[in-house]
């Protein structure tokens, strides 16, 4: 194995790049994105949809070529050493893709075939990590009559046959149900625990918030946010009340709020503000709203979350969040 | 219903539009639809007009020689035999689109929105299959067009041509009822694609692309009792001898027979659909 | 569990290089898998050249009393063209399943493994040429029931077997390197239609010497006329000889070498999408 330089991250991008097309319809899809993924992390990579973020995952697994910047994934470039990079990293794929004619164990033995481990290994192999992912009964069924979360798991399985040093998790519980997730969750810390450095990218705030020591939030194909959800969160600083009133005073609500603090994207229906004087201004707010002969039909006051930092860096709030 | 003036009191009822029963607007309506579905991808009908055409050319250029066999007509050239087999070959091909389309219409639940509508079932069945006929008829004609400049002799001339036409359109319709029959039957736009062999089959163990004097043992027998053998020769009779009455009643009737018979079972599989919900 | 390098500050690993042939014979498998377990794919393939041999030995009966017509039978005639059909669409079959992994996001794990690039095209290349030696075997058996006679003694399944292999790798080629560029359901109706044309403008239906105008010109210079004559050397009456052979191998050769350079630049071209 070639040797690499001392103390390289597991992860690091450096002004990495990625462009769609030609000419006037050229896109840029992931324009200079830097990140530093520490030894052991569990790093969560967030962003709207079509931000850059399968995009920049795509090019540290080896799966795109970048156009410009440099990606290193355990110490290797993700261009010139690709095989090196591939030979310790470990995907899971976001739509779970698996050939549903074969079964579990059959796919797990043509992953440590494809990974070059030693066909003595195979079976011992396959068998453990069926068992890890709880599909020893499932194992010699097509997966084609697997659930959902099934698949999932044993896609996990697949990408863990090598052993990786460096695991990336691509939206992994999209569309698990609570209990599967929070047995995933579990699984993730458990390999962390091991060694295992971990990029997770996710559209579950409280996901990231439940497992991640550090975050970068994508938008528009650069990095907005970057830094310990506990810190992010502080930098938002004051907490936010969403208030409902009725449709048509919206717009002299929006004018009269405005005057406590800077206006922030709120679920449909109701204002959002951000207050510069902290909790205690919200007498202030119903006051002003009532001299106004503005009814408030709701009122809740939150404070900062990973949510509200999702918010702010990209102007979003994601479906599901907990506001 | 009929709107009428209201003398109660209360609130006064919607006007209705008046809703005419008539067969000949729904069906015409369903025809259209069918017609411009065909139009309108050209990907699905392109291959049954440009397949036939080049078979016909790829024989004429390979079997050039073979007119000379013993039990072979007196024809030209292998291009005025071929004539026949092009347009019955185009048309059992291109009769597959309509009944795919009838398949995935009953797939997507549009064919149930269309059944609960006051729509008689025969018109909503033949709208469907005038696209075929439309499409019929303008393959027997374009074939004929195309291959005229490079050598075709109809002997049968104008009267033979109409008669073709005719026919093709007719056969159109038997083919298409047929695939529609299956369609209704499995509500499945696969299956109707996967009995398209068997038409290629039936095509293939006939006399559609050699003559039956040529052929022996098995072979020739089967060709003997498939009715396209006898529709393809009556096509080519039309185009290599010339206009009878003989050849004309075998390349529209023998179709209108078919065709009477798969629309009937078309119907009566649409009846056991209906029955059975 | 792990033990962490000095050097790398990385967590120690030990997985050996992938070595192509191991890591082609298990995508092989994994290929085959198919044949058993989707039979609604494989059994048409199977059935189709069988059929065809038949029907155009049947309906084309009389094309061997053109005089000069290097056989007798019918279906000597046609026995070969059946097998290069079969075989060529064992490969194309390849293609389709390709699509199929591409599309599902299956291609995608694949690529992430650290098998050689060379073994996700040699493991199906692999697949597709067992697959044309049933094709062979079975159309070849079925059709001598039907009369076909090898007129040169067994050694003339030879370069039927030669034929159709190679026959079988150019459709792999041409379908792998389509399914990359397209990934999509185009692919699969550029392969068919080009594959069938290219097989029909040569000497499929009758041989050169008997042809008229444009299909004469058009099939002496078509290469695959030569593989389709290559496939029928056991089976014609005229002498079996190395003269008539060498160019047959030679086309195959060269084809087969440029629609595997074709997949293999589109395998590369996947990292650009």
């Amino acid at each position: 194995m070639p040797t690499t330089s001392t103390n390289s991250l597991p992860i690091e991008a450096i002004g990495l790049q990625r462009t769609f097309g030609t000419g006037d319809e050229q896109v840029k899809a992931v324009d200079g994105v830097d990140l530093q993924i520490q030894q052991g992390e569990i790093f969560g990579f967030l962003g709207p949809n079509g931000a850059g973020k399968s995009t920049t995952v795509r090019m540290l697994t080896t799966l795109l070529r970048p156009t410009g910047g440099i990606g290193r994934v355990a110490g290797f470039d993700v261009v010139e050493q690709a095989n090196d990079v591939r030979r310790n990293i470990g995907v899971a794929l976001q739509d779970a893709a698996i050939d549903p004619l074969m079964t579990g164990s059959e796919l797990l033995h043509l992953q440590a075939v494809l990974y070059g481990l030693p066909k003595s290994t195979h079976a011992t192999k396959a068998g453990e990590l069926l068992e890890r992912v709880g599909l020893t009964a499932a194992g010699n069924r097509r997966v084609g009559t697997y659930s959902g979360g099934m698949r999932r798991r044993l896609d996990l399985a697949l990408s863990l046959i090598h052993e990786p040093t460096v695991l990336f998790l691509d939206e992994p519980t999209t569309g698990l149900d609570p209990m599967s997730r929070i047995s995933l969750w579990e699984e993730i810390r458990r390999l962390n625990n091991d060694g295992t450095t971990v990029m997770l990218t996710t559209q579950y705030l409280e996901e990231a918030d439940q497992l991640t020591e550090r975050i970068a939030i994508i938008d528009h194909g650069v990095i907005v946010r970057k830094g310990r959800p506990s810190e992010l969160k502080a930098e938002v600083g004051s907490p936010t009340l969403f208030v409902s009133v009725d449709a048509a005073a919206t717009e002299p609500a929006t004018t009269l709020l405005a005057g406590f603090g800077e206006l922030r994207p709120s679920p449909e229906g109701t204002l959002g503000v951000g207050l510069t004087d902290g909790p205690s201004a919200v007498s202030n707010v119903i006051r002003t709203l009532d001299d106004a002969g503005i009814t408030v039909r709701n009122l809740e006051l939150h404070e900062p979350s990973l949510d509200d930092v999702f918010a702010e860096a990209t102007g979003y709030r994601l479906e599901g969040a907990d506001a | 219903m009929t709107t009428a003036p209201t003398t109660t009191a209360g609130p006064a009822p919607r006007t209705r539009p008046e809703l005419h029963q008539s067969n000949v607007a729904q069906t015409w309506a369903m025809s259209k639809r069918s017609i411009l579905a065909l139009w309108r991808q050209p990907a699905l009908v392109v291959p049954s007009m440009i397949f036939p055409l080049f078979f016909a050319a790829l024989g004429t250029a390979s079997f050039s020689r073979a007119t000379a066999i013993p039990g072979f007509p007196e024809v030209d050239s292998y291009l005025d035999f071929a004539l026949a087999g092009a347009i019955v070959q185009g048309i059992l091909f291109g009769s597959t689109v309509g009944a795919t389309a009838l398949a995935t219409d009953i797939e997507n639940g549009f064919f149930d929105r269309l059944l609960s509508s006051p729509s008689t079932r025969s018109g909503i069945i033949v709208g469907r299959m005038a696209g075929g006929m439309a499409y019929g008829f303008l393959q027997t004609v374009v074939f004929i067009a195309v291959l005229l400049p490079f050598g075709l002799t109809i002997k049968g001339g104008v009267p033979g041509v109409i008669t073709m036409a005719i026919g093709g359109t007719v056969l159109a319709l038997a083919v298409g009822a047929l695939m529609s029959a299956m369609a209704i039957r499995t509500g499945s736009s696969e299956a109707v694609q996967g009995a398209f062999p068997l038409l290629f089959i039936a095509l293939f163990f006939s006399s559609a692309f050699f003559p039956r004097e040529t052929m022996s043992g098995i072979y020739a027998r089967l060709a003997d009792i498939n009715p396209i053998s006898y529709l393809v020769e009556g096509f080519r009779d039309l185009t290599i001898e010339g206009f009878t009455w003989s050849a004309a009643f075998r390349a529209v009737v023998i179709p209108a027979i078919l065709a009477v018979l798969t629309v009937t079972l078309s119907l009566r599989t649409l009846k056991r659909r209906l029955g059975a919900r | 569990m792990t033990i962490v390098d000095e050097t790398t500050g990385l967590p120690e690993r030990s997985v050996a290089n992938t070595r192509t042939f191991p890591a082609s014979v298990g995508l092989m498998k994994r290929s085959m898998v198919n044949i058993v377990r989707l039979p609604s794919a494989f059994v048409p393939s199977l059935v189709m050249p069988i059929f065809q041999t038949i029907a155009f030995a049947g309906t084309f009966f009389a094309i061997t009393q053109i005089p000069g017509f290097p056989t007798d039978r019918s279906i000597n005639w046609f026995l070969p063209l059946g097998v290069i059909m079969g075989s060529g669409f064992a490969g194309i079959g390849i293609g389709f399943a390709t699509i199929r992994d591409l599309e599902g996001g299956f291609y995608d794990r694949l690529r992430l493994t650290p098998a050689p690039r060379a073994s996700l095209i040699v493991g199906p290349l692999l697949s597709a040429l067992v697959r044309s030696f049933i094709v062979t075997t079975v159309v070849f058996a079925v059709g001598s029931l039907f009369g076909a006679r090898l007129t040169h003694g067994p050694s003339g399944l030879i370069p039927l077997y030669l034929a159709g292999l190679g026959i079988a790798s150019i459709g792999t080629g041409w379908g792998l390197g389509l399914a990359y560029r397209f990934r999509d359901m185009r692919a699969a109706a550029i392969m068919q239609l080009t594959f069938f044309l290219l097989i029909f403008l040569t000497e499929a239906q009758t041989p050169l010497s008997v042809m008229e105008g444009w299909l004469e010109h058009v099939a002496r210079i078509n290469p695959f006329n030569q593989v389709i004559g290559l496939a029928r050397l056991g089976f014609l009456d005229q002498p079996m000889t190395w003269n008539e052979t060498w160019t047959g191998l030679l086309a195959l050769v060269v084809i087969v070498a440029l629609t595997m350079v074709f997949a293999r630049r589109g395998l590369d071209k996947l990292s650009d999408e």
